[in-house]
């Protein structure tokens, strides 16, 4: 992954202390290199061997699907009166209605930070 | 607890509150039923609020047990009654109205916080997901 989506995944290897010339520092050699993989020693400090940022967001997917499936089976309840509890169906709502928003908030921002890339002058 | 665990948390409060809305309602409208002494009196229900340990990672409360009240009841003195038996006494329960008022405003109050936290926790989700959006 590059070093500049790495604040997407919730890590980040640019220091309080370094510079911006220290941060760009690891984007140009791996772009002329053709390479898109870190460096090991960026790998271990970014806790290397998890999951890809493409990973990560198909698993939240997954959860988002899960909860509309659960909101989907109280308003079934809540149609047929087999839901004891009407809050139960708010919450479930409410839930699936904000799973999706964050799911598509971070997709935006991941998208964001691609065209920003693409963008670049090199 | 998953995501978004003080909406869940709170859901399981007003689940318990509206379980003891309905035990104080069903005493309320058995306050006035009358049962022979050969019978038992209708017993009052109590709702036993059970906590779910924080630390299980799960939060929130269940209703641990349903009581019931004396099966004796009060015995009244009312010969005319179809159901009193040879000295002219009828079972009635030993519902307390004013202890059933009492709960009720109780248990509304609390529905009413647990919907409270609900809609802070959905504000504070919602602002959550504005972080960045202006930038």
């Amino acid at each position: 992954m590059i070093p500049a989506l790495s604040a997407l995944t919730g890590a980040s290897t640019i220091g309080p202390s370094s510079g911006i010339g220290q941060a760009l520092g690891p984007v140009i050699p791996t772009s002329i290199d053709g390479q898109v993989g870190l460096a090991p020693a960026e790998k271990t400090a970014l806790g290397g061997g998890g999951l890809s940022f493409g990973q990560i967001l198909a698993n939240q997917i997954a959860g988002v699907q899960n909860l509309q499936n659960v909101a989907d089976l109280k308003a079934t309840q809540a149609a047929t009166g087999d839901l004891s509890d009407i809050h139960d169906y708010m919450i479930a709502s409410s839930e699936a209605a904000l799973a999706t928003d964050l799911t598509v908030a971070v997709r935006n921002k991941a998208l964001e930070a691609f065209t920003e890339i693409m963008r670049m002058q090199l | 607890m998953g995501l978004f665990g003080a909406l869940e948390i709170a859901g399981s409060g007003m689940t318990v509150h509206r379980k003891w809305l309905d035990a104080i309602s069903d005493n309320l409208a058995n306050i006035n039923t009358v049962r022979p002494t050969s019978g038992e009196a209708f017993r009052q229900r109590y709702i036993v609020a059970q906590a779910v340990d924080y630390g299980s990672g799960q939060g929130g409360v269940t209703v641990g047990a349903v009581l019931y009240g004396d099966p004796q009841g009060r015995l009244v003195y009312n010969p005319e009654h179809p159901l009193a038996d040879e000295g002219g006494y009828v079972r009635l329960p030993t519902i307390n109205l004013g202890d059933q008022m009492t709960q009720l405003i109780m248990a509304q109050r609390g529905y009413q916080a647990q919907t409270a936290t609900i809609e802070r926790a959905q504000t504070a989700y919602n602002a959550a997901l504005q972080l960045g959006k202006s930038a």
